[in-house]
């Protein structure tokens, strides 16, 4: 199991730490080096924390746990309108990405209204295409009940933010609503706090089930092969974005062929995953588990 | 300007206070209304909502929002600037120079002057009905699309919901408006 963490610091023997990192079987996620500032997204085994700590500390830099990193979000808006956005799903979608997931916000066709509030069948298709769903709802008790319905129909775990301090919903984080302005004040960043641990709760819960049964190679694994093979091309931006149980690729039609040849171990990735075009963004794909292709090594 | 709003629970009451406040102050008619009555029942879907209009602003001249430097006028309130450009350059044509964001140059005699300080840039009254209508569809919640319109001298009230507004709300309507504004 890797541990994702961000690191901040400077420039000085910084390259150690990135061969450290390769030397006890880590990754790096993301790497920004801004004149003498550098910012690092880094993925190792979770058993050689301390020595990456004790690594960082003689660096003198910073060490950040990025609880929802590796994990893929959608955000979900009744409408794109100017009643729903920008406030309060940029702030939202913000808070979800310092913790370290990459997040995307969806405005449903015809998601507004109470009784009359749909989503449809290529809307839910592609919300399952993500690790998570965070549905932003309104300020009326009554509306968000009912709403809860559209919710129901997923395959993927979700969770629900509204107005109403209380409520009887799974995954429930009141006290938000609908807003006009930016949330800066105290008490509306501890409420972003708390919606934050909720779905990092909603995200280890889906990290659990999916060790209990494998994956064949681990999608940061796969990520560095795919990588050997097709370098990212530059000022290209999240070329492969790492999900909970797969990848999202942004590739030409033409690479279909030379991304099922990679070689990941004694396999290759078309025998240990499942590819198929998005319908948001690029190609899926999701890694069978160890149980049904063997091992890789 | 006062907001009353009523029929939600105490977190959806309080959220609309606010959206109405900074909702209608955006549209720019905070300073023209007096008071603003917002009726929500989120059982059936019904929301009222009710306007009564004070002393809307006089006019803005050209005298208020610029002052005369040499041969040239610079604009002391920028947000006319546009509008103030447009009528500049409809009176005057190519005279009119704009020499920087807040300076435009136009040569004129001083009778020409006078004349022109009193010349009307805009006029709140004028569009005070289309951005108090924008404003109150951007209070309703987007789904209540269904809308009836109650008027009389010096109010306007709207009920929106997103099912078919029956005989019986709007006399309810009616009711709790004459009650409160």
């Amino acid at each position: 199991m890797y541990k994702i963490m961000m690191f901040e610091g400077g420039v000085y023997k910084f390259n150690e730490l990135k061969e450290l990192i390769e030397d006890i079987g880590g990754f790096i996620l993301q790497e920004s080096v801004m004149q003498t500032e550098t910012m690092l997204h880094l993925a190792f085994p979770e058993e050689e924390e301390r020595v990456i700590r004790d690594k960082i500390k003689d660096l003198g830099g910073k060490f950040k746990e990025l609880p929802l990193a590796g994990a893929e979000i959608v955000i979900i808006d009744p409408s794109l309108g100017k009643h729903h956005a920008v406030d309060p799903v940029c702030d939202i979608a913000e808070f979800f990405r310092r913790k370290g997931a990459i997040t995307n916000m969806l405005g449903l066709a015809r998601g507004v209204g109470q009784r009359i509030a749909q989503m449809t069948a290529q809307e839910r298709a592609i919300i399952e295409e993500f690790d998570a769903a965070v549905f932003v709802f309104g300020c009326f008790k009554e509306c968000i009940e009912e709403k809860v319905r559209l919710c129901a129909m997923l395959d993927v775990p979700y969770m629900v933010v509204g107005g109403p301090p209380d409520l009887e919903v799974e995954h429930y984080v009141g006290g938000i609503g609908r807003k006009t302005d930016r949330m800066r004040r105290k008490g509306e960043i501890d409420i972003l706090d708390d919606m934050t641990a909720e779905l990092g709760k909603i995200v280890d819960e889906r990290r659990r089930e999916i060790e209990e049964d494998p994956l064949a190679a681990s999608p940061l694994f796969i990520k560095d092969m795919i990588e050997m093979v097709i370098p990212p091309e530059a000022g290209e931006e999240l070329p492969i974005i790492i999900q909970l149980d797969g990848l999202r690729i942004n590739i030409e039609e033409k690479d279909v062929g030379r991304i099922k040849e990679v070689e990941v171990g004694k396999k290759k990735l078309s025998e240990i995953c499942d590819l198929k075009k998005s319908l948001f963004k690029g190609y899926l794909l999701k890694i069978r588990t160890e149980a049904v292709t063997g091992s890789v090594f | 300007m006062e907001v009353k709003v009523e029929g939600g629970d105490d977190f959806a009451n309080a959220s609309y206070e606010k959206i109405c406040m900074s909702t209608l102050r955006d549209v720019g008619v905070r300073s023209s209304l007096d008071l603003v009555y917002m009726y929500c029942n989120p059982k059936e879907h019904v929301f009222i909502v009710s306007v009564k209009i004070g002393r809307v602003a006089s006019p803005i001249k050209v005298g208020d929002i610029t002052h005369r430097e040499g041969e040239n006028f610079r604009i002391t309130n920028e947000t006319y600037a546009p509008k103030l450009l447009a009528l500049l350059w409809e009176m005057y044509g190519e005279r009119v120079q704009q020499i920087s964001r807040l300076e435009i140059g136009l040569k004129l005699e001083e009778k020409e002057v006078d004349e022109l300080k009193e010349l009307v840039v805009y006029d709140p009254r004028e569009d005070l009905v289309a951005r108090l209508l924008d404003g109150m569809d951007r209070i309703f919640p987007e789904g209540a699309r269904v809308r009836s319109t109650i008027t009389s001298t010096g109010r306007l009230t709207i009920i929106a919901s997103e099912n078919p507004i029956g005989e019986e709300w709007k006399k309810k309507a009616e009711e709790l408006v004459s009650a409160h504004v």
